[in-house]
């Protein structure tokens, strides 16, 4: 599907996987399961989140959404979407395993519930004792560099901070913590989650040296998902490809481009 | 009888049922679902040496989208 899309990133390696898209994407809030099926297909997803919620007495299990995520082929990233405590994120992570047959999981541990902060405390607990059972950490966690630092401590090798709150579709908050956890960690996999709302938030991240985004409502609560999936996995293609060419230095005062050697009518009137 | 709580709502099933048994109990048909017993998981192979006391709290979770 991908070599269809045109995609033109390299191939890169997360959780032990390669893979070439770098667009992460969540599975929720979209107007019908068709219309995810769809938008994941065209972002080029190759990495969806899933999630774990009670199950009704007399359904059968392996309902129809996760038949269509399987039948993607693509890699599931469960979460522990709700836990507010480490014990209850491991818990979570530990049926996760055992349902998605993954040892991936998203590490969300909110620490408040009016803008669904991750607990830093909490989360760093969590990933230490879920790296010992085997589980490849993605943790959700602020932009903060020193919480960042703790969970590399712990063994995590992938981070990923947020860029605003969680469904705020407001982007990149502080870009000068990003680009400080970016240069702090350079082999650790980086991923802006959370608060994306439009393509060039993407690019943005991209720009900054970031490996991938995740992102969920920005595709499934446009007006055209489909479309703004498409969108989407081309403002991040292009936002790598500006990283990897190496952008331009800002400079303080403007700077001609023409030259202007033999600019017509210089000095003609001192 | 005794009293559990299934995902949140309390319910009775007979008593002496190990894991495996309380699921059917409850009509949870099927696979593709995770179990925790009192907040901690019961693995697939261990449902049948887990017994189900009065009182304990199962969570009985299936896949759903997720962000």
């Amino acid at each position: 599907m991908n070599d269809e899309l045109g995609m033109r990133n390299e191939e890169w390696e997360i959780g032990g996987k390669r893979l070439s898209s770098r667009l992460l994407i969540g599975s929720a809030l979209y107007p019908s399961p068709a219309n995810m099926e769809e938008a994941i297909k065209i972002a080029g997803a190759q990495i969806v989140t899933v999630s774990l919620r009670r199950q009704a007495a007399g359904e059968g299990g392996g309902n129809a959404f996760w038949e269509i995520i399987r039948s993607l082929g693509i890699e599931v990233l469960p979460n522990t979407a709700g836990s507010h405590s480490s014990k209850e994120a491991i818990t979570t992570a530990q049926m996760a395993r055992e349902v998605f047959g993954t040892n991936w999981i998203k590490l969300e541990v909110i620490g408040d519930q009016y803008n669904l902060q991750p607990d830093p405390f909490e989360t760093v607990k969590a990933a230490e004792i879920l790296i010992k059972e085997g589980f490849e950490v993605f943790p959700y966690t602020t932009d903060d560099l020193v919480v960042a630092k703790r969970l590399a401590e712990v063994g995590c090798k992938i981070i990923m901070p947020w860029g605003s709150m969680i469904g705020s579709g407001k982007g990149l908050m502080n870009p000068d913590n990003l680009l400080a956890i970016r240069k702090q960690f350079p082999d650790l996999q980086l991923i802006v989650d959370a608060g994306i709302g439009k393509p060039s938030h993407a690019t943005q991240a991209m720009e900054l040296g970031y490996d991938g985004v995740l992102l969920n409502s920005a595709i499934a609560l446009a007006q055209d998902p489909v479309k703004m999936a498409d969108a989407f996995r081309l403002a991040v293609e292009a936002g790598r490809l500006g990283y990897e060419a190496g952008v331009m230095q800002e400079r303080e005062f403007a700077s001609p481009s023409t030259p202007t050697v033999g600019t017509p009518f210089w000095h003609q009137f001192d | 009888m005794i009293e559990v709580i299934v995902n949140g709502t309390r319910t009775t099933i007979p008593n002496g049922l190990n894991i495996k048994e309380a699921i059917q109990a409850l009509d949870y048909k099927g696979k593709g679902f995770a179990v925790a017993r009192n907040g901690t998981f019961v693995a697939v192979a261990t449902y049948e040496k887990t017994m189900v006391r009065d009182n304990d709290s199962l969570e009985i979770l299936a896949p759903v989208q997720g962000g």
